[in-house]
């Protein structure tokens, strides 16, 4: 087999650190491979695919050890303006990847960058949109897409390039689970369409795994695995079950009494190897395991009363929503992208005002609260933790919020040391949150948001990029807050995670509620709101979610 | 049991990219018969002193943006250019002392000062030809789009045509992160509405480092994308291929070269100078200048030639 790129003994550090961001890496990649890069925030991967393209060392600096080679080409030597004729990179944030206003001319970039003629341009543009089905916008502004459209003109704009090798960066984490899959089609189609290497770090391994012929796994900088899916699945099943998608790691639970001949299939990827696998070998059976209830929701923390938002009071957003929130549940919000999710959540505490109706929070209606008052007792996160750091310490921004909130004395000395406690946060206090990880930074605007022990707390797309072991994490969050008589409202995309931690869903369709009841009610049949285990098993196991709620009989491996 | 209501889940087409997919009047002429177009409007709002015609050609400029769908989103301008337009039509009467007919005395403080039909037909003539100026310049801007103008701009300096592409792109971006952040901080209990303004601006200050940090690392993101994408090599080429010329692009440019022949024609031979002072020249006299009517003629017919309801497809 042809090496297209090949890392030798590669060691990197980026600029000012002491520790490498890469270890002794030592890879060779294919041709028409698929390889999907795993790992923790923070592990190394988004390095190691900017050592393929020459943005490590070039454009980050530090030090790096080893040999890269791509196409013949030592990144080392060779620009990365030259070695962009071989090699592509999607990055994670559609916004900061795009330069020119319009569709045609970001995706005519890269190629007027390499000097194509015009007549060629015009063909590989029209071709590109084609691909990605992006033909009937091709004259928008990108200032008007969403951003699903926007990721998909990325990666029209690298595909137009033609490159040997295409490296996508967490090209979903920005996305909700439409624009997901369409781009992970998209992908799929192109590595089969073009033949191209398609190398793609990607969190949530239930949307790809199954896409891949190869899986590379970092820890801390060291490639710890490399293998197929198969091999890879069978090394997971070690210590590292969180990377393996829910169905996988329900069939690892099965007795395989018939796993030991040559035609053993091994560990299902999707839904429908799931099922190929039941209908081939029936027993044992899967058998809802009894689960341990929450508890009982309280009293009513918020109430919305026929609720109309949105921006235009002839075309609202939604109308007509009435329902009451619960201390001691926890909810999550969904709908599609665009339907109101985050705009409802702001009506909570006052950031928004309803075109009608109201809200009531703890009996008091928000309309008549200030925005601080209401946040007293709601705290709401909104998506990109970044947007609450304003201070140089992680210990200045507890302070902030506290001192915002007007919490003084005894009780604001009990309640950072109870919330420093609860987040493991005393080793970052005197840190600056802006140096911290992708994990450490959502700990710390946690923090900052529910310091006050307030009785509500919203999170808007909480595990937005986030990796399994932070996701465990805030999951366990969730539950202690639950079980200490909070409100916890949670406004995801994802499916899996909501149906860890949650016992009620409402679903915001088009104008109003689509549905509201117990996410085993609401979550099981949906055709798209729903867990791969529920799609699995809703047959024979109505209103199952998540693996744990499975048992085999005759009993797990 | 959960409640189900039937719904029709689909997305709202936004308008705005309604308009970006299907271009209308000026906005599908080809950038350089743009430009050129818009260069002839300029310089006939720079020549022009008569007060018809300027009111003429305002009322062109005006019908050329709404036509080409983008009157709403010239109110920005037209607002600036009525505050300058106004304190000009406003102040003028107030310090011209040429005019021969006086309408009224009037009496600020010690000063008599006198109000001439004059003195206010100059003014207001002045802020005519300001309000043309700029709604040309808002033409400009919103007819032809930026990776346009970064197109044109390129053949004289890509790298400045880049800058503003990139400040097109990135400005709402940072008007979005501004008002993100902004929630942000109110939904931990940050008073950024109360109070004085003094009070306001002071609350603000700690929500520009997070803004400007977030900026920061969204230019860096962008550098290294472009970096990613070849930029920065030398054999750099241009994409010119997205619209073809027409006949209407060839009739508009052949159309403004002419309009701005017969102005810098009539304004060397003499047939757009306009006396104010002492007394008025009669406006309506040179609207029969041959000069005049070649120009205004040459500057009408692509805006006619723009209308919707042409079913031509130039």
């Amino acid at each position: 087999m042809a090496t297209l790129a090949r890392l030798s003994d590669v060691t990197y550090w980026y600029p000012g650190r002491g520790q490498p961001a890469l270890r002794d890496v030592s890879l060779e990649i294919g041709p028409a491979e698929v390889i999907l890069v795993v790992g923790s925030s923070g592990s190394g991967k988004s390095t190691l695919l900017r050592c393929l393209n020459g943005l490590v060392p070039h454009f980050h600096g530090g030090t790096l050890a080893g040999r890269v080679e791509v196409d013949g080409k030592d990144t080392r030597t060779s620009h990365t303006h030259e070695l962009a004729h071989a090699v592509g990179l999607v990055f994670q944030d559609p916004e900061s990847q795009s330069v020119m206003t319009t569709v045609e001319r970001e995706i005519a970039f890269g190629l007027e960058n390499r000097g194509v003629t015009s007549a060629a341009i015009s063909r590989l543009v029209e071709e590109a949109l084609i691909l990605l089905g992006l033909s009937h916008l091709r004259h928008a502004s990108l200032a008007t897409l969403s951003g699903g459209e926007l990721q998909k003109v990325a990666l029209a704009s690298v595909v137009a390039t033609q490159p040997q090798l295409l490296l996508l960066d967490e090209p979903t984490s920005q996305l909700d689970p439409v624009s997901s899959e369409e781009l992970l089609a998209a992908i799929r189609r192109l590595s089969e369409d073009t033949g191209s290497t398609i190398m793609l770090a990607e969190h949530r391994t239930e949307r790809c795994l199954h896409l891949v012929t190869r899986v590379l796994y970092m820890n801390d900088g060291v490639l710890v695995a490399d293998a197929d899916p198969q091999r890879f699945a069978d090394w997971a099943l070690d210590g590292h079950r969180g990377l393996l998608p829910p169905v996988a790691r329900l069939f690892a639970r099965r007795a395989r009494g018939h796993s030991a001949d040559a035609d053993d299939p091994g560990l299902p990827m999707t839904v429908k190897d799931a099922h190929r696998l039941l209908v081939a070998h029936e027993d044992p059976k899967p058998r809802h395991r009894p689960a341990t209830s929450q508890g009982s929701p309280g009293g009513i923390a918020l109430e919305a009363r026929k609720l109309a938002i949105g921006y235009d009071p002839d075309e609202p957003l939604l109308e007509g929503l009435s329902f009451s929130l619960a201390r001691g549940e926890a909810v999550a919000l969904m709908g599609e992208n665009g339907v109101g999710k985050s705009t409802l959540v702001r009506h909570f505490i006052g950031l928004a005002r309803p075109l009608a109706g109201k809200v009531m929070l703890l009996g008091r209606d928000v309309g008549e609260l200030t925005v601080a008052a209401a946040a007293r007792d709601c705290a709401v996160m909104g998506q990109n933790p970044n947007d609450l750091f304003v201070k140089d310490t992680v210990a200045e921004e507890i302070a902030f919020t506290l001192d915002a909130l007007g919490i003084t004395g005894e009780q604001r000395a009990s309640l950072t040391a109870g919330i420093v406690a609860e987040l493991d946060l005393a080793a970052l206090l005197q840190r600056n949150p802006r140096d911290l990880s992708g994990g450490e930074r959502t700990r710390v605007a946690l923090a900052a948001t529910v310091c006050a022990d307030p009785t509500m707390v919203v999170l808007d797309e909480p595990t937005r990029g986030m990796d399994a072991l932070h996701k465990a994490e805030l999951a366990a969050s969730v539950r202690r807050w639950v079980a200490a008589g909070r409100c916890v409202v949670l406004v995801t995309h994802d499916v899996e995670f909501a149906a860890s931690v949650v016992e009620r869903v409402i679903v915001l369709g088009d104008r109003g509620l689509l549905a509201d009841g117990p996410a085993a009610d609401v979550l099981d049949g949906s055709l798209f709101f729903s867990t791969q285990i529920n799609r699995l098993l809703r047959r024979a196991l109505p209103g199952v979610l998540r693996e744990d709620e499975i048992e085999w009989a005759g009993g797990d491996s | 049991m959960p409640t189900f209501r039937t719904a029709a889940v689909e997305r709202r087409a936004s308008p705005k990219r309604r308009s970006e997919a299907s271009r209308r009047g000026l906005a599908r002429r080809r950038p350089a018969a743009i430009v050129a177009y818009v260069g002839a409007l300029t310089l006939a709002a720079l020549i022009l002193i008569n007060p018809l015609q300027v009111t003429l050609l305002l009322a062109l400029c005006l019908a050329v943006l709404i036509v080409a769908g983008r009157g709403r989103a010239a109110w920005p301008y037209l607002k600036t250019a009525l505050y300058i337009g106004g304190f000009l039509a406003i102040v003028n009467p107030l310090i011209s002392r040429s005019g021969a007919t006086v309408l009224w005395q009037l009496q600020l403080g010690p000063f008599h000062v006198p109000i001439t039909i004059q003195g206010v037909a100059y003014g207001v003539a002045t802020a005519l030809r300001i309000i043309a100026v700029i709604t040309a310049f808002a033409l400009f801007n919103l007819v032809l789009d930026p990776d346009d103008q970064l197109g044109l701009m390129s053949r004289l300096s890509f790298r400045t045509g880049l800058v503003i592409s990139l400040a097109c792109r990135l400005l709402p971006v940072f008007s979005r992160d501004a008002a993100r952040i902004s929630n942000a901080q109110r939904a931990r209990g940050v008073e950024l509405d109360a109070g004085r303004r003094r009070a306001r601006v002071a609350a603000r200050v700690p929500l520009l480092a997070a803004l400007l940090a977030q900026s920061l690392e969204r230019a860096v993101d962008v550098a290294a994308s472009m970096e990613a994408r070849g930029f920065g090599a030398r054999d750099r080429s241009h994409w010119s291929h997205e619209r073809r010329w027409r006949l209407a692009d060839l009739v508009t440019t052949a159309a403004a070269l002419l309009a701005a022949a017969a102005l810098l024609g009539g304004l060397f031979a003499g047939a757009f100078s306009y006396n104010f002072y002492p007394l008025l020249d009669d406006p309506w006299s040179q609207l029969a200048s041959l000069w005049w009517v070649l120009a205004f003629a040459a500057l009408v017919v692509p805006a006619l030639w723009s209308l919707p309801w042409r079913r031509s497809p130039g």
